[in-house]
């Protein structure tokens, strides 16, 4: 079988807006329609190259990524693959299909899963460039964040990068209901790599696994992206770990009210300071925005309070033996 | 200091660790290392400072702003394994000690609404900060921009760097405090402590206080305690402290602490003298909760860099808090604590006093325990009491050493991360402490023997004292014969025998309606009398006439009360029967015979002090209630507290451990100072144990 539902390569669109790629942190909810809807999204399951900061030159390293296929032509080939995958969007109640295209190296078949979201369907087939396709639909019937990853190859598909965040959603400018409503959001996708696994995905000894770079959204500090908030408005924050590490965020000088795990409210809401995210979690808090001068100018710290804070081989100099700071670090500021 | 040869050590492994000399008190004798205690004192908290529980540094409150002045340096502290690692800390320069080192840094407690303002010294060789989690306040910082917070520069050879961070403490709860420099280093390295906001009176009105929180989270002010958790790879500290290479992506903890200790030194006690820059003990101690049914309160903290899962064995604790704001409750008997968190919980024990009130006599279990000579305990030591029931010891395996003082329960609180239950890979040790559940109102011990220097067994034993129950021990006045007659004014007369009557002192006897006082010659078969006291008239009596004293005196023994033993109460309840025979109790409601209890104090005679009635060593037992005590037929029981070091009660030498507590009942009151007999119900001695 050719396409499923398709008629041509690429992807097809019944509600095309909230395919929409939100990936810079802080942008504000699209719109969104109230009528269910079949959502289709084509992803490629693509090797990529990554440049990781490093101390103290940059590094390369091989991984595997989700990407969209090309805007035009619908392909496939040649599309750069990204950590974590686009963040995909669809509303309450849609009806959503993923159809992953194979251009992993040999022997490598995706195995798409969206933990928290039922799958209804599921098929094999071949797209237009002669890549094989696997497509899963599942009912989006629970607003929420959610990880979308392919778990196969034992795991080591996701370890290797293919992930990404999938926001379902009631309505604009809300997580759950209007009892969650925000004025802006930020996705932080969780996760870490290690150069050795990514170097030899196949043979490496999971027992010797060990990440050096620690990343919010792919990126370690100083390049991750600051989250915007103004003074009087409600962030909402949305965690997702899709790394292996039970992860504790620290927050300096606010606390987050946490709202909902794995996609679902919790009956009691509650004040934090630091939480953990467990591996392959996901987190939503609302933080009230203060009127008060940040702790430093570029404003409250968000961190991994397992102090994973440097970038790549860590052995210092015997004058400095704590190298830059780095890894799971970023700011929201005013 | 005593002078001792330290032997080398073997460690449990080959690393690069440096320098490692076994803890003093380990290779000194006893008698040497209790010298060491009382010379050694660690001065980061006071001297006062109550033995378990949370010690607060409460800084200098000047109008509403409260200050603490705190010094990071270096130092070393001790594990279990007899290693020593280089720390970074914060000191408390208002300490007794002037600021020496100190690991973790001082548990900082200040009150909601206060401005608190911290003055931080830096004697490091590099930038450090404090940063303070959890307070929403505006931080305001004096010192060098930094990555995290305003920071105190390095200290150069010449001057310390130095900053200082204000802030409005508004919301009560516990926090950390911690560097925000170099974090990933610096935080490892040891630069962490607590901050405990205690409610103002609006959140926590003064009769529900103390309270964690709101009116609904009150507790025990008696039971706080705060445990930090931690972890230490001693690679990395070695590293700082040489100037070697480390990767911090290879990290591996080896020491897991509570409270700067790990176990089994965290069951020490606070401010030990083994431990001088480990002042925080980490023991939690309670009794089953009181009448008043407020709970104990854990404040958890971890500041280490692994999230840990705590394991309180023993009752379930109840969350009430994270990161200093009020949670719905739950229960737990594990909860994971995440780096950097903090959680509070409330503690009752309440099933003991409310629910099951087992007791070997009144109330046993329904199953019958195991025979103490099939059990046998690791490295042949043990907390266990060998009897399931609190506030009981039983038998334990011969050769056994016991750690239980008088039946209080163990239960281990630890990290349910085994490999963190360890000392470098040895368990256990590591984060792990107990829980000790004592007895309610404290230790309590029955007599072990009976001594009656003034009186005659009527019927009964010892055992008789150990419940308020309807077996008695009872005991009749001591008497004997005249072997002659006497006419009326002699006032030397000779007994068959003394036996049982006083050896000393002044002492009432009657022979038929008659009560005469013997004056002297107590001890001896010859005594001279003063006739006719107490309202009676001379009289002459025939040969063979009966002796018979008027006071009843006798004497329990208690042993193993332990040395250091506090508080110590008496509790006494019994009656006085009309007559000195038949099995039950007849009616006395006039003329109370007059009762006081007396309790040994070794320090004015030794044992000779207490050998008879009379004897200079017994002290009356302080009001409340007041002594004599009129008791008749009808049941009285009191518990007197003692005066004075509760030390002095309590034997040493040959006499260790012994308490005695005697009972003196006389009815020499005119018109009719008849014959009675004691009936002694119930007896026992209430101690707060070491």
């Amino acid at each position: 079988m050719h396409r499923l539902m398709g008629n041509g390569p690429g992807r097809h669109l019944t509600r095309g807006f909230l395919v929409t790629a939100l990936v810079t942190a802080g942008l504000a909810a699209t719109g969104s329609s109230a009528t269910a809807a079949s959502v289709t999204i084509d992803l490629c399951a693509v090797p990529g190259t990554l440049a990781l900061p490093g101390d103290p030159t940059a590094v390369d390293v091989p991984f595997w990524g989700f990407a969209l296929p090309d805007n035009t032509t619908g392909s496939c080939v040649g599309v750069p693959a990204r950590v974590p995958g686009p963040q995909l969007e669809a509303a309450t109640d849609d009806t959503l299909t993923l159809v992953v295209h194979n251009l992993l190296p040999g022997g490598h078949t995706p195995v798409p899963e969206v933990p928290g979201l039922e799958p209804t369907a599921e098929s094999t087939g071949t797209d237009g460039d002669g890549n094989p396709t696997v497509q899963v639909s599942y009912a989006a019937a629970h607003s929420g964040t959610y990880l979308y990853e392919s778990s196969g190859d034992a795991g080591r598909q996701t370890a290797m990068g293919l992930y990404g965040a999938l926001v379902v959603r009631p309505a604009a400018g809300q997580a759950y209901g209007p009892e969650t409503a925000f004025d802006r959001e930020a996705v932080l996708v969780l996760s870490e790599i290690d150069p050795a696994f990514n170097a030899d995905p196949d043979a490496a000894d999971l027992n010797d696994y060990l990440p050096t770079y620690w990343m919010i959204n792919g990126k370690s500090y100083p390049q991750t992206d600051p989250i915007q908030a103004s003074p009087g408005q409600t962030l909402l924050v949305r965690y997702l770990n899709a790394g292996f590490d039970n992860t504790s965020m620290a927050l300096l000088g606010l606390h987050e009210h946490v709202v909902a795990r794995d996609a679902h409210l919790l009956p009691q809401a509650f004040d934090a300071a630091a939480e953990t995210i467990p591996a392959g979690g996901t987190e939503d808090t609302l933080i009230q925005m203060p009127d008060i001068t940040p702790p430093v100018t570029a404003g409250f710290a968000l961190f991994n309070r397992q102090l994973h804070l440097t970038n790549g081989p860590t052995t210092g100099s015997p004058s400095a033996p704590t190298p830059a700071p780095g890894g799971m670090l970023t700011f929201i500021h005013p | 200091m005593v002078s001792t040869t330290v032997p080398p050590v073997v460690r449990p492994r080959a690393r690069s660790i440096g320098q490692r000399v076994r803890r003093p008190g380990l290779v000194l004798t006893l008698g040497a290392a209790l010298a060491l205690v009382g010379q050694l004192h660690a001065e980061a908290i006071p001297a006062d400072a109550p033995a378990v529980g949370m010690v607060c540094t409460d800084g200098t409150l000047s109008g509403s702003t409260r200050t603490f002045n705190l010094v990071a340096k270096s130092g070393d502290i001790e594990t279990p394994d007899g290693n020593a690692v280089f720390m970074w800390s914060y000191a408390n320069a208002d300490a007794p000690d002037n600021g020496s080192f100190q690991s973790p840094g001082p548990v900082l407690c200040a009150t909601q609404g206060e401005t608190i303002r911290v003055n931080l010294t830096n004697t490091l060789s590099e930038p450090t900060s404090i940063v303070f989690p959890g307070q929403d306040s505006e931080v305001t910082g004096n010192g060098t921009p930094g990555l995290l917070t305003s920071e105190a520069p390095a200290a150069s050879p010449s001057d310390n760097g130095s900053a200082s961070y204000t802030f409005t403490a508004s919301q009560p709860g516990t926090y950390i405090y911690e560097s925000g420099s170099d974090v990933a280093k610096q935080i490892e390295m040891g630069l962490y402590g607590a901050l405990v906001i205690r409610p103002n009176t609006t959140t926590c009105p003064a009769a529900a206080a103390p309270c964690a929180y709101d009116d609904t989270t009150q507790y025990d002010r008696s039971r706080e305690f705060i445990l930090l958790l931690a972890d230490i790879d001693p690679e990395l500290h070695h590293a700082v402290k040489t100037g070697a290479n480390y990767d911090f992506d290879a990290q591996r903890d080896r020491y897991f602490t509570i409270n700067g200790r790990s176990f089994p030194d965290t069951i020490m006690d606070n401010g030990s003298a083994l431990l001088p820059t480990q002042p925080y003990g980490a023991m939690v101690r309670i009794q089953p909760t009181g009448p008043d049914g407020r709970p104990a309160l854990i404040r958890l903290l971890n500041v280490g860099l692994s999230n840990h899962p705590f394991h309180p064995h023993g009752n379930h604790t109840i969350q009430i808090a994270q990161d200093g704001r009020q949670v719905a409750r739950t229960e737990h008997f594990g909860e994971t604590i995440g780096s950097g968190q903090t959680e509070d919980f409330l503690l009752k024990w309440d099933d003991q006093t409310n629910h099951d009130n087992w007791n070997p006599n009144t109330n046993p279990l329904p199953v019958a325990q195991p025979n103490y000579r099939n059990l046998t305990f690791k490295d042949g030591n043990t907390f266990y009491a060998g009897s399931p029931y609190l506030g009981y010891k039983g038998t334990l395996p011969s050769g056994t050493t016991q750690q239980n003082v008088c039946g209080e329960w163990y239960f281990p609180w630890h990290s349910h991360a085994l490999n963190e239950f360890t000392n470098f890979d040895e368990g256990f040790g590591g984060m792990g402490t107990l829980l000790r559940v004592d007895p309610s109102g404290g230790c309590f011990a029955a007599p072990s023997s009976t001594v009656l220097p003034g009186g005659v067994v009527k019927s009964g034993s010892v055992t008789a004292l150990a419940a308020a129950d309807a077996t008695y021990f009872q005991v009749n006045p001591k008497t004997t014969t005249r072997p002659n007659s006497t006419n009326a004014t002699q006032t030397t007369i000779t007994v068959a025998s003394a036996a049982g009557f006083p050896t000393s002192g002044q002492y009432y006897v009657r022979i038929d309606n008659e009560v005469m006082q013997v004056t002297a010659g107590a001890g001896s078969t010859t005594w001279t009398v003063a006739r006719h006291q107490l309202g009676t008239s001379a009289a002459t009596h025939a040969t063979g006439a009966v002796v018979t004293a008027l006071a009843n005196d006798w004497y329990a023994g208690f042993t193993s009360v332990p040395a250091g033993a506090t508080n110590l109460k008496v509790t006494y309840g019994g009656k006085n029967c009309a007559t000195t025979t038949g099995t039950t109790c007849t009616a006395l409601s006039t003329n109370l015979p007059q009762q006081t209890v007396k309790i040994c104090n070794w320090t004015i005679a030794g044992a000779a002090g207490c050998s008879t009635a009379t004897s200079a060593g017994w002290v009356t037992l302080p009001a409340p209630p007041a002594q004599p005590q009129g008791v008749g037929s009808s049941e009285i029981s009191s518990t007197w507290t003692t005066n004075g070091p509760s030390a002095d009660y309590i034997g040493t030498g040959a006499n260790a451990g012994q308490v005695r507590v005697l009972v003196h009942t006389e009815r020499w009151t005119a018109p009719s100072p008849t014959a009675f007999a004691t009936w002694g119900n119930f007896m026992q001695v209430v101690y707060d144990a070491p």
